[in-house]
């Protein structure tokens, strides 16, 4: 009773000397928001390419000379028809227009003939940005075509299907989309990463950096076990971490909303029914890291030493992330049982629209209890050694 | 009352402490002195429990602190070599964790932690962050922090080491009247005027063993110096380097 009341008067120090720390404070938010902001970048810059070219303005110079194919295009969902400029070339090249479409002087007598009717159509192909666009408008004129083609076929009786030796479906698999899925993977590593870095400042600076200032061997002249001292730093890293976790998991949430994936065909929604099973997945996994986090700061020589180790343990968090986007991780039952994959592949689960069973949860829950244990009976271990306490 | 029996203390190679035994009564100041090295930080931290020595025995008012390091704790006050303050929190907040770390209910803390920015005399930096304060104001916080629990044996480890004069004079004026109340006071020191100036018993370290021990007064009639500084360089063995 009275080492848990102790553990908590520890705790609460350490949060609120944590968080007089500004800049440790802006490190940590710096590096919660910077994944959710350059994912919001990356998709927003994919989704606006998208955009542009469902809905494609067509700049047509001559339009009294084609009102049919204005017409048309006009029905056509998303194209909107301007008047084109007057020179074309010019504004295309300047990159004024994405594509204009020029119909020249012979144009409607060439048509009435049923012979082929020129179109010109201005690019620039080697603008990247625009590329959909112009694409749109091929497509667009080559379907205004093979109607045209039909209906004459059918006014001179043969059948349209003879002029279709191919009947090619195209299953469209869009880039865009590939891509912003794939951005989308690293949500999950995201939040881990989050819960990393948001308990390290805590869990190095109340070991390493408390014996660096010197202030350890007073404070362990209190009448309180040393496992109270190690329980209530421990605490309040993992609570900072969980913190930290929230954070990113509002921003991703409010990320997703504001992007409209859905106008993107990909499903993914973080929604507040979320918040729970995300806490749920990574909140053991805090507790491990920070645990973790301590025990070797705690072995540290210094605090510079102890953060340079903090530097190779955030690849703890990252490597499922990473390696899965190269080789996938499957939802096995083993891997609930690996302290950072668990985690990962709740995460993914959970995103993805599948909520993973109790079993899974509580596999990985508990395998990251285990580890916390076992490293902070270490880091008391650690807090009775003389030679830790009084740096060698 | 402090007792430390053939307390022996080894790092490595290096015997730091070898056998000290002394008494610190209650009602009285003793003065741990000797030379940089010899030992006197090592002999306070075992008798504040956070080091175990090797063999031999500590007890503070008759409290095993070897077997039972945290019940012997709760009976001391402890200012340690180098303050070891908390820069971001106030010198109020120091009271307040330590004192809550001992266990004083809330209320008894505030009221406790009032009496001692008077006694200390740090109102005006009571709620000012520790980061910027002078060595002076430092050490004031940290003393009050040691005393927070109001402790019946307090030890003090260069207590006035880099104080200017003033704070040297609040600093002893405080000792004293820890004395007068009744508690147990040991402080360390390496410069023979402070203990001269202010102990009722004095014991001399070299080395890690005990040379001497005694009130001034003893300690001159021993050696046969009536200037206690001579004593000391007798006792701790120092002039013996300048004849070679």
């Amino acid at each position: 009773m009275r080492t848990a009341r102790q553990t908590l008067i520890v705790c609460r120090k350490e949060l609120r000397d944590s968080l007089r720390d500004r800049r440790a404070l802006w490190s940590i938010l710096f590096s919660v928001v910077i994944g959710p902001v350059l994912i919001g970048f990356m998709m927003n810059k994919l989704a606006d390419r998208q955009r542009d070219a469902d809905a494609v303005r067509v700049p047509i110079v001559g339009m009294h000379r084609a009102p049919a194919l204005v017409n048309w295009l006009n029905q056509q969902a998303g194209v909107h028809v301007v008047e084109g400029p007057a020179e074309a070339e010019k504004a295309v090249r300047e990159q004024r227009e994405a594509v204009v479409v020029i119909v020249p002087d012979d144009f409607a007598e060439r048509f009435r003939s049923s012979r082929p009717a020129p179109l010109q159509l201005v690019a620039d192909s080697s603008r990247n940005d625009v590329r959909p666009s112009v694409q749109r408008v091929q497509i667009l004129l080559q379907q205004y075509a093979a109607e045209i083609s039909s209906l004459r076929l059918i006014m001179r009786g043969v059948s349209p299907a003879a002029m279709r030796p191919l009947a090619i479906e195209e299953i469209e698999v869009s880039t865009a989309q590939q891509r912003a899925a794939q951005i989308l993977t690293f949500i999950p590593m995201f939040i881990m990463v989050a819960g990393f870095v948001g308990g390290m400042q805590i869990a190095t600076d109340s070991t390493a950096g408390e014996r660096e200032r010197g202030s350890l061997e007073p404070l362990l002249v209190n009448p309180a076990p040393r496992m109270a001292f190690v329980a209530g730093k421990w605490m309040a890293a993992t609570l900072a971490a969980v913190v930290s976790v929230c954070l990113t998991t509002v921003l991703c949430a409010q990320l997703t909303r504001l992007l409209r994936l859905e106008d993107m065909g990909i499903r993914l929604e973080i929604g507040p029914q979320h918040v729970g099973p995300i806490l749920l997945a990574v909140a053991p996994m805090c507790l491990f890291t920070a645990a973790l986090q301590a025990a070797v700061a705690t072995l540290a020589r210094s605090f510079k030493e102890a953060q340079t180790y903090m530097g190779v343990l955030i690849l703890g968090p990252m490597l499922p992330g990473v390696l899965s986007s190269l080789y996938p991780i499957g939802n096995a039952t083993w891997t609930y049982a690996v302290p950072m994959l668990g985690p990962y592949v709740l995460l993914t689960d959970v995103l993805g629209g599948r909520v993973p069973d109790t079993t899974a949860f509580l596999t990985s829950a508990g395998t990251c209890l285990l580890a916390s244990a076992i490293l902070i009976q270490i880091t008391t271990g650690l807090f009775k050694s003389e030679n830790i306490i009084f740096g060698r | 009352m402090i007792q430390i029996a053939n307390a022996r203390k080894q790092f490595g190679s290096v015997t730091a402490v070898d056998g000290v035994s002394f008494v610190a009564q209650d009602g009285a100041i003793t003065g741990l002195l000797g030379p940089n090295g010899a030992g006197k930080t090592t002999t306070l931290r075992m008798l504040y429990a956070v080091m175990k020595p090797d063999s031999g025995e500590v007890r503070v008012d008759g409290v095993d602190a070897v077997a039972t390091p945290q019940a012997a704790q709760a009976r001391l006050g402890v200012l340690p070599d180098g303050f070891g303050l908390y820069p971001r929190l106030t010198a109020r907040e120091h009271l307040d964790y330590f004192g809550a770390l001992q266990g004083i209910e809330s209320d008894q803390l505030a009221k406790r932690t009032e009496e001692l920015i008077d006694l200390l005399d740090m109102r005006a930096i009571a709620d000012r962050r520790t980061g910027g304060f002078s060595h002076g104001e430092r050490t004031k916080v940290a003393l009050a922090r040691a005393l927070v629990h109001d402790p019946q044996n307090v030890l003090l480890d260069e207590p006035t080491n880099g104080l200017d004069v003033m704070s040297t004079r609040a600093v002893r004026s405080i000792v004293r009247r820890l004395r007068d109340q009744g508690r147990c006071v040991l402080f360390s020191s390496h410069v023979m005027q402070e203990v001269s100036a202010l102990c009722d018993s004095i014991v001399v370290i070299a080395a890690g063993r005990v040379v001497a021990q005694g009130t001034p007064d003893e300690l001159r009639h021993q050696t046969g110096y009536q200037n206690l500084e001579d004593a000391f360089v007798a006792l701790a063995g120092l002039d013996q380097g300048a004849h070679e």
